[in-house]
C-alpha cells in the first residue's frame, strides 16, 4: 500500500500541497500570457491536482528503496525516463481537460492555446515528477533509517532482558530451598530468629530484583545485598561461616549490579560448604587512581574431588564485565596455599 | 534392649540436625543414637552404635553422603536428605530409595521412618553401586579411594597407590607399606581408575605403572614385574600385552 493512500489525512494534507502548485502553474501561464488569468486558474489547478494523483506513481518506480540499494546510474536513468513519460502522459490530460472545458464553458478558442502551453506544462510537469521521485527516496531512506534504529532500541531492550533474566536465574535453586529449611527448622528452636530470617530473605530476593534493573549501582549497595547474602548462608553454616566485608574507600563507585554476589556465593558453596570447619569469606574493595579493585578470597578444601568448579559463576561475572567494560575489566581467579582468590578490576 | 528404632543423624547444617532431633523427638519409637556433623562422624558413629537407621544428608564437605553410603555398605538402612540435587533424585526414583527434600513435614518424615522400618524387617538391601553409578555424573576418573577401617575413613589419594591386590572376598590397597582393605571386587577397582596409569596386570592384581623399575621374564610366558621398593608381582600374558601396550 503506498503510504500517502494508506491514510486519508495524509491524501488530505498531500493533495493541499498540489492546490498551490497549481496557482504557481496558472501565475505562470498567465504571466507568459497564454491565458487570462481566470482561464489560466480554471486549466491549472483541477490539472495540477490530478498531476498529484500521476505523481504517487513515483513511489512504486523508486520501489520504496533508498538510493543507496540501487545504484546511481538506474535511479538516474529511472528518474528521468519516467519523468519524461509522466509529463508526456499529463500533456495528453491537459489536452483532454481543454477540450472538455472548451466545450463546457464555451470558449471554443481554448483548444487553440494548447500548443502555446504545451512547453510550459511539460517543464513543469517533468520537474515535478523528477521532484516527487526524490522525495520518494528520501522517504524510504528516512523509514530505512528509522526502522534501523528502532531495531537498535528494540536489541537493546532484548539484551537487558536477558541479562535481567539471567539475574534472576543466577538465585541457585539450592540457595532458596536450603533457606526455606532454615526457616522451617527455626519456627519451633527460635521463633524470633526465624522471622528474621524471613525478612532477610524478603529483602535479599527484593533488592535483587530491583538493583538488576538498573545498570550501575554504587559499590556500598552492591556490598550491602552481598552481605544479606552471607547473613542468610550464616544462620545456615552457623559458626562455620565468617565474613569479612572491607569497602575501603571505594563506596560510591558504580559497578554493574550483582557483579559480586556469585563470587560470595561461589566462595560459600565451592569453599565454606567443603570445609568441616568452614572458614572466613573475605571481600576487599580498594580504590586506585583510575581503577576500582576488589577481592573474594576464601579457603577450599586442596584435595576436594574435580569437577566442582566454579566456573559458572565465574564465567558469568567475566561476561558482565566484558559487556559493561570491554577490555577495561578483568576477573583473575587464582588458588594458592589453599585461599581461592578473585580479583575484578574495572575502570572508574 | 527395647525395640525402638535407633537412628543416627547426619547433616553438616545445625538448624537441619534441629529439625531432625525435632521430628524425631515427636516418635516415642524411635531413639537418636547419635548425632553427626559429617560423614567421618557418622562412619565412627554407625561402627560404635550399629544404628537401625541413618538419616544422611547428600550435601556435605570431604566425604558427601553417597561416599559415606559407599563406606557403610549396602546392609545398612539409609534415608537420604537433600535439598535439591536433581542427579540425585533421578538416581533415587530409579532404585525405588526414599529421601527428605528440605523442607520436609514431619508427617513426611514419619512416612520415611515407616517404610525404612518395612525395609529393615524385611532385610532389603540396597543396590549401592548402581545408586552411585547414577547419583554422581561421572567426570573423570577416580581421584581418591575411600576405605572404611572400622570407626576410621581412609581416603587414599589415586597417586599414592602402588598397586591392589584381590583377597578373597576384598581388596587390598597397597600404599607406602601399609594394606588397606575393602569389601569390593578388583574388576570394580579396574573400572574406577585411570586406565592410562593403573593397569591390570594379572587376574589379582593392579599395577600403578609409576611404580615399575622393570619387568623380567623368569619362566616361558611368565613374567615378573619389579617395583622400585623391590615388591615382586606376578605379569600374566594378557597383563604384559596390556603393560607393553601402555609403556
Amino acid at each position: 500500500m503506498h503510504p500517502i493512500l494508506a491514510s486519508p489525512g495524509r491524501l488530505a494534507a498531500y493533495i493541499a500541497i498540489w492546490l498551490p502548485l497549481g496557482i504557481l502553474l496558472a501565475a505562470l501561464l498567465a504571466l507568459q500570457g497564454v491565458f487570462g488569468w481566470t482561464r489560466a486558474a480554471v486549466v491549472a489547478v483541477p490539472l495540477s491536482i490530478s498531476y498529484g494523483f500521476l505523481c504517487l506513481s513515483a513511489w512504486y518506480v523508486t520501489g520504496g528503496s533508498p538510493v543507496e540499494r540501487v545504484g546511481a546510474a538506474r535511479v538516474a536513468i529511472a528518474a528521468i525516463g519516467s519523468s519524461l513519460l509522466s509529463a508526456a502522459v499529463w500533456l495528453l490530460i491537459a489536452r483532454g481537460w481543454l477540450a472538455l472545458i472548451g466545450g463546457l464553458a464555451q470558449w471554443p478558442d481554448i483548444n487553440a492555446s494548447f500548443r502555446a502551453a504545451a512547453p510550459t506544462l511539460f517543464g513543469f510537469g517533468f520537474l515535478l515528477y523528477l521532484l516527487a521521485m526524490a522525495v520518494s527516496y528520501l522517504a524510504a531512506a528516512f523509514a530505512v533509517s528509522r526502522g534501523a534504529e528502532r531495531r537498535g532500541l528494540e536489541l537493546q531492550v532484548l539484551a537487558r532482558e536477558a541479562e535481567l533474566r539471567a539475574l534472576r536465574a543466577q538465585i541457585d535453586p539450592h540457595f532458596l530451598f536450603n533457606s526455606l529449611q532454615s526457616i522451617s527448622a527455626l519456627t519451633t528452636v527460635d521463633s524470633a530468629a526465624a522471622r528474621r530470617m524471613c525478612l532477610l530473605l524478603a529483602d535479599f530476593l527484593r533488592e535483587t530484583l530491583a538493583l538488576g534493573a538498573r545498570a550501575r549501582i554504587p559499590l556500598s549497595a552492591e556490598l550491602a545485598l552481598v552481605r544479606k547474602f552471607l547473613s542468610i548462608e550464616q544462620v545456615r553454616f552457623g559458626p562455620r561461616l565468617q565474613v569479612e566485608i572491607d569497602p575501603g574507600e571505594a563506596s560510591d563507585v558504580p559497578v554493574p549490579p550483582l557483579l559480586l554476589q556469585p563470587l560470595a556465593e561461589n566462595a560459600v558453596t565451592h569453599g565454606i560448604a567443603h570445609l568441616l570447619d568452614g572458614g572466613v569469606v573475605r571481600i576487599r574493595a580498594e580504590r586506585r587512581t583510575a581503577s576500582l579493585a576488589v577481592t573474594v578470597d576464601n579457603p577450599v578444601d586442596a584435595d576436594r574431588p574435580a569437577g566442582r568448579g566454579t566456573g559458572l559463576g565465574l564465567r558469568n561475572v567475566r561476561e558482565r564485565l566484558a559487556s559493561a567494560y570491554g577490555a577495561d575489566a578483568f576477573a583473575h581467579a587464582e588458588e594458592h596455599d589453599g585461599t581461592y582468590t578473585v580479583r575484578v578490576e574495572l575502570p572508574l | 534392649m527395647s525395640d525402638k528404632l535407633r537412628i543416627v543423624i547426619v547433616d553438616d547444617e545445625p538448624l537441619a540436625r534441629a529439625v531432625l532431633r525435632e521430628y524425631a523427638a515427636a516418635d516415642p519409637e524411635i531413639e537418636i543414637v547419635a548425632d553427626c556433623a559429617n560423614g567421618f562422624e557418622a562412619v565412627k558413629a554407625v561402627a560404635d552404635f550399629a544404628p537401625d537407621l541413618v538419616l544422611l544428608d547428600v550435601q556435605m564437605p570431604k566425604l558427601d553422603g553417597f561416599e559415606v553410603l559407599e563406606l557403610l555398605g549396602k546392609d545398612q538402612a539409609v534415608v537420604f536428605v537433600t535439598a535439591y540435587d536433581q542427579y540425585a533424585l533421578r538416581a533415587f526414583e530409579v532404585h525405588a530409595i526414599d529421601y527428605l527434600l528440605k523442607p520436609f513435614s514431619v508427617e513426611r518424615f514419619q512416612e520415611a521412618v515407616e517404610r525404612a522400618r518395612e525395609r529393615i524387617r524385611a532385610k532389603t538391601a540396597i543396590p549401592v553401586d548402581e545408586i552411585l553409578r547414577d547419583a554422581k555424573p561421572r567426570t573423570g576418573h577416580a581421584e581418591r579411594v575411600l576405605i572404611r577401617d572400622g570407626a576410621n575413613v581412609h581416603v587414599l589419594p589415586v597417586d599414592k597407590i602402588d598397586y591392589v591386590e584381590a583377597q578373597d572376598d576384598y581388596v587390598a590397597f597397597k600404599s607406602e607399606g601399609k594394606q588397606y582393605l575393602k569389601d569390593q571386587t578388583l574388576s570394580a577397582v579396574e573400572e574406577a581408575l585411570d586406565p592410562a596409569r593403573f593397569v591390570r596386570i594379572h587376574r589379582s592384581f593392579i599395577l600403578n605403572i609409576d611404580r615399575i623399575a622393570k619387568v623380567e621374564l623368569y619362566a616361558k610366558d611368565s613374567r615378573m614385574a619389579i617395583l622400585r621398593d623391590g615388591t615382586r608381582l606376578p605379569v600374566s600374558r594378557a597383563g604384559y600385552a596390556r603393560l607393553s601396550q601402555l609403556l
